[in-house]
């Protein structure tokens, strides 16, 4: 997908995300249904085979995040499946979240944990970042059990690795 | 003469003889003479060509002297010429059978050296490779130790991470990064 296409869908989501007035909420659950669409390959290839018709997978959208976001989220997930743009929904996902994040200009910061993070530990590690790189930030965190414990947090071209699973691996080259 | 004749046919019966054994003297008289005409004829021409005849045969006889002297002396001379030959040939076969026998031992030289150098090139290489089999097998032994003792400690670390511990180093985290400004 062209870049032109994917900062076209973006724009349409945040227009949409915006005009709902629940742009924080829909940017947050599309950037977790992004990481998770990345994550998991058998659930990244039922929402784009293209043999599969679009209702089915529209339906597998709605079954997959029903009461777990918003009506605006699912609907917009839903848009983009249905188009046959799942493939490409990560990166419009991305570039949805750099649009609202420069809007409050902030910069996207994504944070990989093993387990979730309380709305207290959230606040508390959006403030110690944005202290330590100098910085407003939009956080964004996502669980991924491979970190196995500890975080890792991408500011723009910085990373700050204190995960379990990046310590492991350098014992692993010591050994 | 013919008068001499007639006379002494008629005066003389020829069947008669004054001696039984000798004949009339006038008898041996001309008979001599006769015998000494025959005999000086035959010495005057008769002879030479005896001895003409006599040296033919002599010149011949030893013309086949000559010719059986110079057929031995050639016969020898071939005779010569075969012994010379025949040592030759002993030379040349000596000679061969000498150049025959340093070829071959120059082989057999050439194959034990060349044997004897791929045998040592031979043991060199099953050395080296038992060495490298050797390093191979402690290489593949450190890295099975090192990939169970990775796993291992990921079971453990994994197993040790109950709540509290992830709760620890996320607490951790944000306070190492606030704290590095």
């Amino acid at each position: 997908m062209s870049d032109a296409r994917i900062e076209a869908y973006s724009r349409a989501l945040f227009e949409v995300a915006q005009a709902e007035g629940n742009l924080q909420i829909v940017e947050d659950e599309l950037f977790r249904m992004a990481r998770a669409i990345e994550a998991n390959e058998k659930l990244r290839s039922t929402l784009t085979d293209a043999s599969i018709p679009a209702a089915r997978r529209q339906q597998v959208v709605e079954e997959l995040l029903g009461g777990k976001a918003s009506n605006t989220t699912i609907q917009l997930v839903s848009l983009i499946i249905g188009a046959g743009r799942g493939r490409e929904l990560p990166a419009i996902v991305d570039r949805l979240v750099q649009r609202a994040s420069s809007e409050q200009q902030r910069e996207v910061a994504e944070v990989r944990s093993a387990v979730a993070l309380s709305d207290d530990q959230t606040k508390r590690l959006a403030e110690a970042l944005s202290k330590s790189t100098g910085r407003k930030l939009n956080l964004k965190v996502v669980v991924d059990p491979s970190v196995l414990g500890g975080l890792v947090a991408t500011v723009g071209d910085e990373v700050i690795d204190d995960t379990v699973r990046t310590r492991l691996e350098q014992l692993k080259t010591r050994i | 003469m013919k008068l001499f004749l007639s006379a002494l046919i008629a005066s003389e019966d020829p069947s008669q003889t004054h001696h039984w054994l000798f004949p009339e003297k006038a008898e041996i008289i001309y008979g001599g003479i006769a015998s000494c005409i025959i005999f000086a004829g035959l010495y005057k021409i008769g002879w030479p060509m005896i001895v003409k005849a006599m040296n033919a045969r002599t010149a011949k006889i030893q013309k086949e002297l000559d010719g059986a002297a110079a057929a031995r002396s050639k016969s020898e001379s071939d005779a010569s010429g075969i012994r010379t030959a025949l040592g030759d040939i002993e030379s040349e076969r000596r000679k061969i059978l000498a150049e025959a026998d340093a070829q071959a031992t120059a082989i057999i030289a050439d194959g034990r050296a060349r044997l004897l150098k791929e045998v040592a090139e031979l043991e060199a290489k099953a050395v080296a490779d038992l060495a490298a089999a050797r390093g191979r097998s402690g290489e593949e032994l450190r890295g099975e130790i090192a990939r169970l003792s990775s796993a291992a400690i990921s079971s453990a670390v994994a197993a040790s991470l109950n709540e509290r511990a992830q709760q620890d180093l996320i607490e951790g985290f944000i306070k190492s990064v606030g704290a590095s400004k």
